[in-house]
């Protein structure tokens, strides 16, 4: 090997060595890079800096708390000096150190920036500042002002250490983990015995329409505890105001409602309203056997051979002949698509159809066998209508199937034909 | 019949027969269907200016109904009009300048956002072009 070559195997091994050792140091480095980057989002005062090396930060908590993030440091609730590395100093009454709050402490402890709106308005200037006067109305305010300590706070909701906006998927008050944060106590037999509140409401609300869309759907649209209890103000609907609860959402059933012979009805015997006859918590998806006489009737329970009986079968009649005549175009419909044949115009007929069955079904709320009788006339005319559009492209899918077989056959008679004259000319 | 005539009525039967099969074909195709082909990119929805202020019509988007709407300020916007609760056909209320649903008393801002009653997700929205007065529909991206 001459002089050139070695020093060239130098200089390669060199190099060689010198990534080697450059990507060691990255790995040994790799856990302090990213602790480093962990302790760069915590806020750098002197109460995180001793907290966190005699280890006694508070439990949960996080760096990306909203409030550290906002650059509100323990200071920004507990006063205190953040600047002062003395211990006495800077936690002592002078320096303005109110230290943790005591359980009924906590609301006016949060309210004092949160109930503010001129401090607010610095930070999130369309945030409610209305919560503190709301939690005073709830079960919950009302417990805690009783002296009741084992009622939620707004810690106990929010957390204290790790606050996050409720639009963050991690926050325990984000629309998915309300019913999670709410079952924490409200499933505890034991924690709310005394309370005489029942304890399976998640357990019901899990399996009911609201929470399958929520839970396994993902459907935020979906309401959870708070969309039906209120945040805050958490208590229980009465009465008069359960209707008012559901028809947020579902508008006509509410005001068909209102306008009924049966608000009046309702309302003079103390019923429930929408609960009396779709439950709460547990609300199932609605079928059409819970209203007529039969055995999943729901109007059977107060109503017995009277002019409300009647009608309860009247409307549920109605309503089958609509879902009869519908299922049988769609059968139909689905028999032009697999044929390959135009199936558009019977869809749109058919989605129109399917529009007045759910207006019957909504409108079953009137409680009036003559306006669902209306709605559902018109959803079967216009499925007939679809029906006689598919049975006309079966037909002439039929027609085109013959007419290939037909075809075929001409077409092999022709050929014979030919062959025949062919030979007679040759035999001439 | 001769065995000559016999063949000779075989041969124009059969041309007959084969006639009709590739003219009933080819005279369907020369017919239109009652409906335009399902998958489409772009319709044309008419003239703009004909079109009034404040209204809006149902569009058939090869198998989808699409909303389009005129507003005040001659802007023509336009959504799927299938509501995302249960499939209803929304409608456009003048008086509320809103996307409406009868079914359950929906609404969907112009922007197509779902902002009161129970549908859950915002309408699909679809891009409205004018081309020397005729409006084009065509879906986004």
């Amino acid at each position: 090997m001459g002089f050139y070559e070695a020093e060239k195997t130098h200089r390669v091994l060199s190099i060689v060595t010198a990534i080697a050792i450059l990507v060691v140091f990255q790995l040994l480095m790799w856990p302090s890079s990213v602790s480093a980057e962990q302790e760069a989002e915590l806020p750098d005062d002197q109460c995180v800096r001793c907290h966190q090396e005699m280890e006694i930060l508070p439990e949960g908590f996080v760096p990306h708390d909203v409030h550290l993030q906002d650059g509100l440091s323990c200071a920004g609730c507990h006063g205190g000096d953040p600047t002062s590395d003395d211990e006495d100093a800077a936690m002592s009454p002078e320096a303005g150190f109110v230290g943790v709050p005591s359980k009924s402490e906590t609301s006016a402890f949060c309210g004092k920036c949160h109930s503010d709106i001129e401090f607010m308005r610095g930070y999130l200037p369309r945030i409610p500042t209305d919560q503190i006067a709301q939690y005073a109305t709830s079960g919950h305010g009302k417990g805690l002002a009783a002296g009741d300590v084992k009622v939620a706070g707004c810690v106990d909701c929010h957390t204290s250490h790790g606050i996050l906006p409720a639009s963050d998927s991690r926050s325990s008050v984000h629309a998915l983990n309300v019913p999670h944060t709410c079952k924490r106590c409200h499933s505890d037999a034991e924690y709310m015995s005394g309370y005489g509140i029942r304890t399976d409401q998640f357990e019901k609300f899990a399996e009911s329409v609201h929470g399958v869309a929520l839970f396994e759907n993902q459907d935020t649209g979906s309401p959870a505890c708070n969309d039906c209890h209120g945040n805050h103000g958490a208590s229980p609907p009465q009465v008069e105001s359960i209707r008012q609860v559901c028809g947020h959402c579902h508008v006509n059933n509410m005001l068909y409602f209102n306008a009924s012979t049966m608000a009046v009805a309702f309302k003079a015997n103390g019923f429930h309203a929408c609960e009396e006859c779709h439950g709460n918590h547990g609300v199932k998806k609605t079928t059409d056997d819970m209203v007529g006489v039969g055995e999943e009737s729901t109007c059977v329970g107060c109503h017995d051979g009277d002019a409300g009986y009647r009608a309860a079968e009247v409307i549920r009649e109605h309503l089958r002949e609509l879902v009869s005549a519908y299922e049988e175009a769609e059968v139909w419909r689905t028999e032009v698509h697999r044929k390959g044949m135009d199936d558009v115009e019977i869809g749109f007929l058919l989605q129109e159809s399917h529009q007045n069955l759910i207006k019957a079904r909504t409108l079953v709320h009137t409680f009036d066998p003559e306006k669902v009788g209306e709605m559902t006339t018109g959803g079967v005319a216009k499925a007939r209508t679809a029906l006689e559009l598919a049975v006309e492209q079966v037909e002439e899918y039929d027609f085109r199937r013959r007419g290939f077989g037909l075809a075929t056959i001409f077409i092999t008679i022709l050929i014979v034909a030919l062959f025949l004259r062919i030979r007679q000319m040759e035999a001439k | 019949m001769n065995r000559r005539g016999f063949v000779s009525l075989l041969l124009g039967g059969g041309i007959l027969g084969w006639l009709g099969a590739v003219l009933y074909p080819i005279i369907s195709y020369l017919n239109p269907p009652k409906v335009p082909e399902a998958n489409v990119q772009t319709v044309k929805a008419g003239s703009a200016s004909d079109f009034p202020k404040n209204t809006a019509q149902i569009v058939k988007f090869g198998r989808k109904p699409v909303i389009l709407i005129k507003t005040n300020n001659d802007e023509f916007l336009a959504f799927a009009a299938t509501c995302t609760h249960l499939d209803c056909i929304v409608q456009y209320r003048g008086d509320l300048k809103q996307i409406w649903c009868a079914c359950h008393n929906g609404l969907y801002d112009l922007k197509g956002r779902n902002i009161s009653g129970p549908p859950p997700k915002p309408l699909d929205e679809y891009a409205v072009n004018i081309v020397e007065d005729e409006i084009h529909i065509s879906e986004m991206g």
